[in-house]
């Protein structure tokens, strides 16, 4: 049996997948590769988190986009240099169980169901409040507030959330999924719509807007960044195709800092917009945020409408993609034994996991239907910066243990980068309301209470269980002798020579 | 048992008849082969329409001597010219009479050299027909005096499917050809911006592909305990990022047939390709016979 140490610790070997003869290894370019960040991220929040994010930042909501830009960034870079060490494609938890160990991937796990999980259900609430400005615009009627409202904000259930979650999990059950022209056409409609915004929406700029610029100094800014840092979720999602880029040590960088630049741009211009048209004070409880705005300055419906129709495809296909990442990323997890099989049965017919999805579907139509948006925001948050923060961690302990390991691509200036992310996924962290870090707290802390009496004995690394597929382990799974143990050695050799 | 073979009395296509001599070759029957003319109106005023329905007997005659010169004389053969309104109705009606077991006709011309296009009529056929339905690639040309090597039953991993396997090693038990067990499944490239990895896919094909293989190999076993058991040449799994290249990835002999079923949603004992048949169909390198969902239980019985 191996001890609680080995089991917390023990990795998972990955062997590099074959290339079989006649397959073409897939070869990712510096312009697909941004395209792949700018899709993954684009749309996930900025629809309608302005609504939470300008009451706690004021105008200064700018900075704090900035801030969750920058720090989002150095996470990315980390996320990059750790994807570069495994020498297979997978999600956080797949290169954290294969560096850091299985506790870690745990911890990893249960951070990446807040960001994956919970992030579906954010995003469809989203989605709730813009069908429902459709409604009002086209037919003059809307689902009551009952049927469209969290029980905390005067509502029983969100009913729209609930069916957009069910309509994109039937697409992932009958095995759709985005392809990369998809994520192309989404990502030009979804800038189309945010330019658009900003075009109308600069035409009622009121400079008085800006007055206050900080109400609440630079904490709040910090608490704002808190909250929108919800939408710079998938940014790390350039980083999982580091194995397949071409000429990844240049390319992969900068692709991230390209997507980087292109979201932060955006999200900044449309903040200038939102806030050039309409006073902070009235951001606060406004559903369906930009499509109000520019209803309030223009008067007229139509700018409204099309910002709604554009908002509810680019949310569908946000939603799509998050759900499809943690059925995907639950289904790791079980091919290793961490949690209980059902979520690694695959249908024969369908070739998708059913159960699996399924049981996404349930869980997050139930968090959808019931939780209000800002709290659903800011636990994807705290799960996303946690999560953020063991990579940086971890690229900093695998320099330690394996400095000879082989990378895909290595962080320039030492430690300062990965130091520098960890600093800002705290600062951020802190600034969260009490509540969010509480709950996260208990939520990390039960799901590694599951591990210790579930995963634990069940992982497939388990004494006599060997790994799926892999001929050997790609680093060292037991630990380097240490310096004393060497300088013993050397004394014995030397000893053993005279 | 017989094999009714519609030649089109317009083309004369030979793929059709080699298909159909292989396979009675295989099975010791006797072929029917047939032209299907359309009926002429009875007795119209000044005969034009006479002089039509002469014509369209004359070619089609010609094309059933084509097709005796293409089966030459080693194979039983009748040959007939038969009145129906469509290809479809005539092939059925005529199969229900001489109480054949297979239909065999050829792919639609627009079918790339050695591969299946369903046209108007091969595709109506394929819905209505009560019995089995092979259908040649174009251009598709066997050896003299050659046999059928190996019958390929695509599985899905469905209990209709599983049927389908049984039937099909009682059609290679007829033939005298081995039996092999194939599974195919498209994964296609994903966009990447999950965030679950680009080989997130993979991980589920992988699992969909080892149960695949462990029901189809337990099916194996069943039919190795069959009556008149075919020997079974294995189990094959194709993966590709199309259909194309999924039926690529597995081996093909030159004189193999694959058996497909029809989706379990048409009606009842009739051929009606679901998505994934029909794709298999149209990429499939070697001849492919189409069974009605419920006539591969039934001939087990």
């Amino acid at each position: 049996m191996p001890t609680i140490a080995q089991q917390l610790l023990r990795r998972k070997p990955t062997t590099p997948p074959e290339v079989e003869d006649g397959q073409l290894k897939r070869s990712i370019g510096l312009f697909s590769l941004t395209m792949i960040g700018v899709g993954g991220t684009l749309g996930t929040g900025i629809f309608f988190i302005l609504s939470q994010a300008v009451p706690v930042a004021g105008p200064a909501v700018i900075w704090s986009f900035v801030i969750g830009g920058v720090v989002a960034g150095l996470t990315a870079l980390c996320y990059a240099e750790m994807a570069g060490a495994v020498p297979a494609s997978g999600s956080t938890y797949s290169y954290a169980y294969a560096t850091l160990g299985e506790g870690t991937a745990m911890a990893v796990g249960a951070c990446l169901l807040l960001e994956y999980g919970v992030s579906t259900a954010a995003v469809a609430v989203g989605w709730s409040q813009y069908v429902n400005q459709l409604l009002q615009n086209l037919f003059g009627w809307q689902l009551p507030v009952q049927l469209s409202q969290a029980p905390e904000q005067g509502g029983i259930v969100n009913i729209p959330a609930v069916i957009v979650i069910v309509l994109c999990s039937l697409l992932l059950l009958r095995g759709a999924r985005e392809s990369t022209t998809v994520n192309s056409i989404m990502v030009i409609v979804k800038i189309a719509v945010v330019l658009f915004f900003c075009a109308v929406a600069f035409t009622g700029w009121n400079a008085d807007h800006f007055h206050n610029f900080a109400p609440a100094g630079f904490a709040g800014i910090v608490g704002g960044a808190g909250i929108i840092f919800f939408s710079f979720v998938g940014l790390d999602a350039v980083s999982t195709a580091g194995e397949e880029a071409k000429n990844a040590k240049r390319n992969l960088p900068l692709a991230i800092i390209f997507a980087l630049v292109i979201i932060v741009l955006l999200y900044v211009l449309t903040c200038l917009a939102a806030l050039g048209a309409q006073a902070p004070e009235k951001f606060a409880n406004q559903d369906a945020g930009l499509a109000a705005i520019l209803q309030n300055i223009i008067g007229s419906a139509w700018p409204g409408t099309i910002v709604a129709i554009g908002a509810i495809i680019s949310i569908f296909s946000v939603t799509l993609v998050v759900l499809y990442g943690q059925t995907r990323i639950l289904f790791a997890m079980s091919r290793d034994g961490m949690i209980p099989p059902v979520f690694a049965k695959v249908n024969p017919r369908s070739m998708t996991p059913v159960r699996n999805t399924v049981i996404v579907m349930i869980a997050t139509s139930i968090l959808a239907a019931v939780i209000p948006i800002d709290f659903l925001a800011e636990m994807t948050s705290i799960g996303t910066l946690v999560a953020f923060l063991v990579v940086s961690l971890g690229v900093i302990i695998l320099r330690v243990r394996e400095p000879e390991l082989e990378r895909g691509f290595r962080l320039p200036l030492g430690w300062t980068i990965p130091i520098l992310s960890i600093a800002g996924c705290i600062a951020i962290i802190t600034q969260l309301r009490v509540i969010t870090i509480v709950v996260f707290l208990i939520w990390t802390a039960a799901f590694l209470v599951f591990y210790w009496f579930y995963g634990r004995t069940h992982s497939k690394l388990q004494a006599g269980r060997p790994a799926v597929d892999a001929e050997a382990p790609y680093t060292s799974n037991f630990a380097q002798p240490s310096k004393s143990e060497i300088r013993e050695a050397a004394a014995r050799r030397r000893a053993g020579r005279k | 048992m017989s094999i009714v073979v519609g030649v089109d009395p317009a083309h004369r296509s030979a793929s059709a008849l080699h298909l159909a001599g292989m396979l009675a070759r295989s099975s010791g029957t006797s072929l029917v082969v047939a032209a299907i003319v359309p009926p002429a109106w009875p007795a119209t005023a000044g005969g034009a329409d006479a002089e039509w329905r002469g014509y369209t007997r004359d070619a089609a005659d010609s094309t059933l001597d084509h097709a005796a010169a293409v089966l030459g004389g080693s194979i039983a053969a009748e040959y007939l010219v038969y009145e129906a309104p469509s290809a479809r109705r005539g092939l059925n009606s005529l199969a229900e009479e001489r109480e054949a077991g297979l239909i065999v006709v050829g792919s639609a011309a627009q079918a790339r050299q050695g591969r299946i296009a369903l046209g108007a009529e091969s595709d109506a056929l394929l819905h209505a027909s009560p019995v089995p339905v092979a259908v040649a690639p174009r251009g598709y040309r066997v050896a003299e005096g050659s046999r059928v090597s190996r019958v390929t039953a695509a599985y899905r991993g469905t209990g209709a499917s599983a049927g389908l396997v049984l039937g099909a090693a009682a059609v290679s038990a007829t033939l005298g050809a081995a039996l092999r067990i194939a599974s195919f499944a498209v994964v296609p490239p994903d966009s990447g911006t999950s965030g679950a990895g680009l080989d997130a896919e993979t991980a589920i094909a992988d699992t969909w592909a080892a149960d695949i293989e462990k029901h189809a190999t337990s099916l194996a076993r069943r039919v190795t305990q069959l009556d008149r058991a075919p020997v079974v040449s294995g189990v094959a799994v194709g993966r590709g990022e199309t259909w194309e290249a999924a039926l690529a990835a597995v081996e093909w002999e030159p004189n193999e047939v694959l058996v497909v079923g029809s989706s379990t949603l048409g009606p009842l004992s009739r051929v009606f390709l679901g998505s994934h048949a029909a794709k298999i169909v149209r990429h499939s390198p070697v001849p492919v016979v189409v069974v009605p969902h419920g006539v591969a239980t039934r001939d087990r019985e």
